[in-house]
């Protein structure tokens, strides 16, 4: 969920309104927003926006736009859009893209501007929208990278090029020295940061203009002289490369609107491929690719609940900044510029929601009568807490995450079939239990104050490692209880075991077992009585000293755990 | 404490005292063991009884010397003493000093022992050929020996009531620091004197005034049943209002139950409940969410993956094919889809479930319509432990099928679980978004106690969702963050506490 700061006067500008804090709070909504926090000794708001698909609404510009359509009907058009049909000129502005980028990072998408003098209000919100473009829309920079360079030393054509990284030399933004591209990796804070996206690559991406000075080292690092933006600065090139040439064409459109709605003109530039891409060889940007979209308004009205003509889905629309036309009974949305966000006939349904309020929607409670029941499993287990409660046992419910410390080493077991997580936070949460008995032993380690005797229970879910399943693993509901006091033994769980099975109705015979974590000679294992074979449902007996040691239990305990997916075939 | 309630509060122990006694009256457990015939034990509880009412205290304490027996002593009574018995082994004719001691099981030198003190006596002496033979058959002092043995076995003996001889024979034989086992130990006895107080007169007075003579009944025993006595008897009435001892039992955890109460409210309004493993692939937590492959929260930072094996051997068709369809191109979905190239590898990939959702998706491939389908389950996020993160955590979500659902039966829906299962009185809709649901809706409410807060999150199904999984109706969505809900019922700030190891923490929470 993107966060973005605005200054409530850069907001107040875009969208024509002067909202209150409170009053803010109420609107955002529509456009799927909150605020977040309020500095009001600066007048910076921090605002967090939901949809992921929306990234137009990540910039002050972007949010006002949004916020001035919804509540003023105010419908934005933009004139610098090249399109299928027709190429703006560019003015020799042209960029010219190397062969072998197919393999390495193969679009580049570019336009320039002209205007006023850059305030720093202004280049802060540049850079913030550089930022959650690349971050939240590119993946980080993998597929979105974004440079602003200083246009009026631009000599173009500017040269997209694939070079020798260990060869390859300039001087980055931030250092005061030359480095190889290969050193930058190493060496420069933002070669650290994003050097994996391109460090497998045999060449790298490079951007000079037609005199050969650098302009950037895509997706890492500008250039320190064309790549260092100021305040002041009135004639700016803005390009990105990536890897999706769909999702980087809208994110420069994006950046287009809202220098255009800062009061910028946008001079369009075009990118000559030697191969070719989804919008053909010679692109000119900023480019618009969407495609009008079809959706029936009775598929609409049906999903919505509602019963709308042509004319009131139209209005709905247009609060959200979407143009269409109706005719037919069809409504035909054409996409605004900076969007790329209707998949299907339903996103075109949530539009006409939101632009008509839900507010405006009455609840209506679902009809259809339906039978309500629960898993047998749940049923099973209800029966199981019940009897354990009924031999008085306090019912606990542990986390399944844990160490490698508590699930294996203090259980004394070789942890052979304990699932292990590949990227655990911390080594505490790296294992899922294979059995509900380390969670027991743990609170018995960590309640020796609280009155004996301790009699403790959980039915909850142990997943073990079993190579022949299509997942690798098994997840079972279980049943793990444990008792501590002075005088427990074995004939104290015996006669539990036995009283539990009775009244769950199921014949067993028990078998002395070697499991590590018991006494030998005071652990049984259970096996219920079948037609065919008797089947393994659990063991139970007086936990080995050693294990409660490990856990500093100082007094003696038996410990039992059934299966209850067994019990309950 | 008023008189009446002092007087309740009596022990027939205590009655009988304060009856048989006036005030001023020196009394020690021995003189209520004499009139009353109370054990030391009672005789002492009756004086703490006393003294803590007020109506008895201490006046002085007297210090004597007893003599008490042993548990080797208690042996020798029955069994004999070492030199009672080598001279009764000698009536058979003179034995070694080796054999002695095997036959009377002692060891080399306490044999030895025995044997010089009766030497000393001219009770035994040695022939010629280095045996034990008896030369008579008793002395003043083993006489005295037993003697004070059985005495001491029915009770500890007073050292002021002992003669010279008796008390030089018992030091002989009593317990001295780092000496060998003995058949007497001396200690140091402190006689505490009590008398009533005045207090105890107008105590008496009440006791009287009532009948109340000490020998009412205490507890109904199956013997007074039996016997029929309790026809003749009065009862003693206890003092209901003093304090009860503590009972830990055995019962559900709070959470637990508040989860139940859940899960019986939502069957109640007619969905079935659904479960799964822990274990998932991408494709069934993702994907089949149509969640892009690149979609940020599919980070590595975001879920946990399973170390080995790495990928489920395989997915299953058709819905794997349909799913990849959605994600290329939209399929048959009606969706132009992400338009990228779905990797069939990583679909595979193992992973924690971190979404409850993931079980609505599975449930429709066998749903009935129309069907409502729930599920309370755990999940686990890549995230830092905290309040109000957990390792893993509850999620309670399900999905409404029906050829007639729509945005307003959703509202309609995420009314009804406000007020019936959050016990809302107010409820408001905002505009929300998952990569799953179109329309998305967030659902905020007001509770009565609580205020305002968000109770979840809800949608209609995408139909690249419905329609790959082999459903064509509409499929309302929902989640309802209910460990907020229990939290708060259970009086807590720390979802942590929700999960404690802490026994004592559980046994004392209970539900406001």
């Amino acid at each position: 969920m993107p966060k973005i700061e605005v200054k409530q006067a850069g907001l107040e500008r875009y969208s024509t309104l002067k909202p209150s804090v409170d009053e803010l709070t109420e609107m955002l909504p529509a456009v799927k927003g909150e605020v977040d926090e309020v500095n009001r000794e600066t007048g910076v708001l921090k605002l967090e926006f939901n949809d992921t698909n929306r990234p137009d609404l990540w910039s002050t510009a972007g949010a006002g736009r949004a916020l001035r359509s919804y509540y003023t009907g105010w419908l934005p058009t933009y004139e610098f859009f090249s399109r299928p049909a027709r190429s703006l000129p560019d003015d020799g502005r042209r960029v010219t893209v190397d062969p072998s980028l197919a393999e390495v990072r193969p679009y580049l998408a570019a336009f320039a501007l002209r205007g006023p003098a850059m305030d720093a209000v202004t280049l802060d919100d540049l850079i913030q929208t550089q930022e959650k473009l690349c971050w939240n829309f590119g993946r980080k920079r993998k597929s979105i990278a974004m440079g602003v360079y200083r246009s009026q030393s631009i000599h173009y054509p500017v040269r997209y090029q694939a070079v020798d990284p260990k060869t390859t030399r300039f001087q980055p933004l931030g250092l005061e020295k030359t480095l190889s591209l290969s050193e930058i990796l190493k060496e420069h804070p933002k070669g650290v940061e994003y050097g994996s996206i391109v460090a497998g690559l045999p060449m790298f991406p490079f951007l000079t203009d037609s005199g050969g000075e650098v302009l950037s080292f895509p997706p890492i690092i500008n250039s320190a002289h064309l790549g260092a933006v100021q305040v002041g600065d009135q004639e700016l090139f803005v390009e990105m490369t990536g890897t999706d040439l769909p999702s980087l064409t809208l994110a420069v459109s994006i950046v287009a609107c809202d220098l255009a709605d800062a009061g910028y003109t946008i001079l369009p530039v075009t990118v000559e491929y030697p191969y070719d891409t989804p919008f053909g060889k010679t692109v000119t940007f900023p480019y618009y690719f969407q495609e009008e979209v079809k959706a029936e308004l009775g598929f609409i009205n049906k999903l919505l609940g509602i019963n709308l003509v042509g004319e009131e889905a139209q209005n709905a629309l247009a609060k959200m900044g979407v143009t269409s036309r109706y005719g037919n009974g069809m409504l035909t949305v054409i996409p605004p510029v900076y969007r790329n966000d209707f998949l299907h006939p339903v996103d075109v349904a949530e539009d006409v929601a939101v632009g008509r309020g839900l507010a405006s929607f009455e609840p209506e409670r679902p009809s259809d009568a339906t039978i309500g029941r629960l898993t047998d499993a749940e049923l099973f287990g209800r029966r199981v807490r019940d009897l354990m409660i009924g031999m008085g046992f306090q019912e606990m419910i542990f986390n399944y995450l844990g160490s490698r410390h508590d699930f294996i080493e203090r259980m004394n077991i070789s942890g052979d079939d304990v699932v292990q997580i590949l990227n655990p936070m911390t080594e505490n949460y790296e294992y899922v239990r294979n059995s509900i008995a380390p969670n027991l032993l743990e609170a018995e380690g960590v309640s020796g104050n609280a009155l004996y005797p301790h009699h403790i229970f959980e039915v909850g879910k142990v997943v073990r490692l079993e190579p022949s399943h299509r997942e690798g693993s098994v997840t079972t509901n279980s049943l793990g209880w444990l008792s501590a006091a002075p005088d427990e033994g074995f004939n104290q769980i015996n006669s539990r075991v036995a009283a539990l099975l009775y009244y769950l109705g199921k014949d067993y015979k028990v078998k002395e077992s070697s499991d590590p974590r018991f006494i030998p000679g005071r652990a049984a294992e259970v096996w219920i009585e079948r037609k065919a074979q008797p089947e393994f449902a659990g063991v139970f007996g007086e936990v080995h000293p050693a294990v409660l040691e490990n856990w500093n239990a100082g007094i003696p305990c038996t410990l039992g755990e059934l299966n209850l997916d067994v019990l309950a075939r | 404490m008023d008189q009446d309630t002092l007087v309740k509060s009596l022990h027939p122990l205590e009655v009988k005292v304060l009856l048989t006694f006036g005030p001023g009256v020196p009394l020690t457990a021995g003189v209520l063991g004499e009139k009353l015939g109370y054990k030391v034990g009672q005789a002492n509880q009756a004086f703490s009884w006393l003294c803590g009412k007020g109506l008895a205290r201490e006046t002085g304490r007297t210090s004597k010397t007893v003599y008490e027996i042993t548990e080797l002593g208690r042996e020798q009574v029955a069994g004999g003493t070492p030199e009672e018995n080598l001279l009764k082994a000698l009536d058979n004719g003179p034995v070694a000093m080796a054999d002695a001691a095997q036959l009377l099981g002692l060891e080399q030198k306490d044999m030895g022992s025995a044997y010089g003190q009766l030497a000393k006596e001219g009770l035994v002496a040695m022939d010629e050929t280095k045996r034990i033979v008896k030369k008579a058959a008793q002395s003043p002092r083993l006489k005295t020996l037993r003697v004070l043995l059985q005495k001491a076995a029915e009770a500890d003996l007073d050292e002021s009531f002992l003669t010279d001889d008796e008390k030089a024979i018992l030091s002989a034989n009593a317990k001295k620091r780092g000496a060998a086992a003995s058949v007497f130990k001396v200690s140091e006895r402190e006689t505490v004197v009590y008398e009533l107080t005045p207090e105890a007169g107008s105590a008496v007075a009440i006791i009287r005034a009532q009948g109340v003579t000490g020998d009412e009944l205490g507890a109904l025993t199956p013997a007074l049943l039996t016997s029929g006595a309790w026809k003749t008897g009065v009862f003693r009435p206890y003092n209901v209002a003093a304090p009860p001892s503590r009972l830990v039992i055995g019962r559900r955890n709070p959470y637990q139950e508040y989860i139940l109460g859940v899960k019986d409210k939502l069957v109640s309004l007619g969905f079935e409940e659904f479960d799964g493993p822990l274990v998932e692939t991408e494709f069934w937590n993702g994907d089949a969410l149509f969640m892009p492959q690149f979609h940020s929260a599919r980070d590595i930072h975001d879920v946990y993956y399973v170390k080995n094996p790495t990928h489920a051997k395989e997915i299953e068709q058709p819905w794997l094919d349909r799913i990849a369809a959605a994600h290329t191109n939209g399929g048959d979905t009606g969706s132009r889809g992400w338009g990228y190239n779905f990797d069939r590898d990583f679909t595979r990939r193992l992973i924690l479930r971190s979404q409850g959702t993931v079980l609505s998706a599975k449930q429709l491939p066998h749903a009935k319509i129309p069907g409502k389908y729930f599920g309370v389950v755990r999940c686990f996020r890549y995230d830092q432990v905290d309040a109000t993160h957990g390792a893993d955590f509850y999620q309670t979500e399900g999905i409404v099928l029906g050829s007639d659902v729509n945005l307003r039966t959703l509202l309609g829906l995420l009314k009804m679980f406000a007020i019936e299962v959050a016990g809302a009185t107010e409820v408001k809709y905002v505009p929300g978004y998952f990569p799953f649901t179109e329309p998305s809706v967030e659902v905020h409410i007001k509770h009565p106690v609580l205020g305002w807060f968000e109770m979840g999150g809800s949608g209609i199904f995408r139909p690249e969702v419905t329609k790959s999984l082999g459903v064509d109706v509409p499929v309302l969505a929902w989640g309802l963050g209910i460990d907020r809900m229990a939290l708060m019922s259970l009086g807590l700030s720390d979802i942590r506490e929700l999960f404690t190891a802490n026994i004592e923490n559980v046994r004392l929470r209970r539900r406001s």
